[in-house]
């Protein structure tokens, strides 16, 4: 099962201050995101379902959704790192 | 010797898999052989627990950019990331991906993504595990792109 980014992890080392350490509860937002994402399964089915009948080509919006969403959870795990010498930034997907 | 092979024992040079797991992995590769060789036989090329060798394999891909004047750029990229972008490309509407691709074009990047195909991306992402790229550059920039 996939499961979804749950904190996104900041750190921010400035030259002249003390460090910020910050955790972003993103699991918070999953709530609303599931409510947004049921409709716009409902939504993209329809979309699908009338391009199908219009006899287009391309009618895969849902598995795009889909996709989308499993391509969101992949991102677990993800670190970037910038340091220009002074101020130094770590951002980590958890 | 076979491509699969040399794979293997590279990545035993490399320090990335165990000898056993090499050893398992070649006995694999025999047994497939030994079963594409019978017409209908539907074994399973590893048997046992293929957890180990799974986890033996590079999971994250690092992108490490060293520039003179002292600044870095270190990300680290999962590949389960990278195969589910690449697959979901091929899923992009005609018409977006015709903006993406001129887009990338005009970047000096002419790939187009809706040539892949999944058998591709699987491949194109195996082949990923085993890449090392090191560019040096004159004015003391460093950008180091591998698997680990």
């Amino acid at each position: 099962m996939n499961v979804p980014p749950m904190i996104l992890d900041v750190r921010v080392a400035p030259p002249d201050r003390s460090p910020v350490h910050v955790w972003l509860p993103l699991f918070l937002l999953w709530p609303l995101a599931l409510a947004l994402g049921v409709l716009a399964f409902v939504l993209t089915i329809l979309a699908d379902v009338v391009l199908l009948l219009l006899g287009q080509r391309y009618h895969h919006y849902t598995v795009l959704v889909f996709r989308a969403f499993a391509a969101m959870c992949e991102t677990r795990g993800m670190v970037i790192r910038v340091n220009d010498g002074k101020t130094a930034v770590d951002v980590t997907v958890q | 010797m076979s491509e699969d092979r040399a794979r293997i024992l590279n990545m035993l040079a490399e320090g990335k898999i165990s000898a056993e797991e090499a050893e398992r992995l070649l006995d694999a590769l025999d047994t497939r052989g030994a079963a594409g060789a019978a017409a209908g036989a539907a074994e399973p090329a590893i048997k046992g627990d293929p957890a180990p060798l799974m986890a033996a394999l590079p999971k994250y891909l690092y992108v490490k950019v060293s520039a003179a004047n002292g600044d870095n750029v270190d990300v680290k990229i999962p590949i389960a990331l990278v195969r589910s972008g690449l697959k979901l490309t091929s899923l992009i509407p005609p018409q977006a991906m015709d903006q993406i691709n001129s887009s990338m074009s005009e970047h000096g990047m002419s790939v187009d993504f809706s040539n892949l195909k999944p058998e591709d991306i699987d491949e194109l992402v195996e082949a990923l595990r085993e890449m090392e790229i090191n560019v040096d550059s004159t004015n003391g920039d460093k950008v180091r792109v591998y698997c680990a």
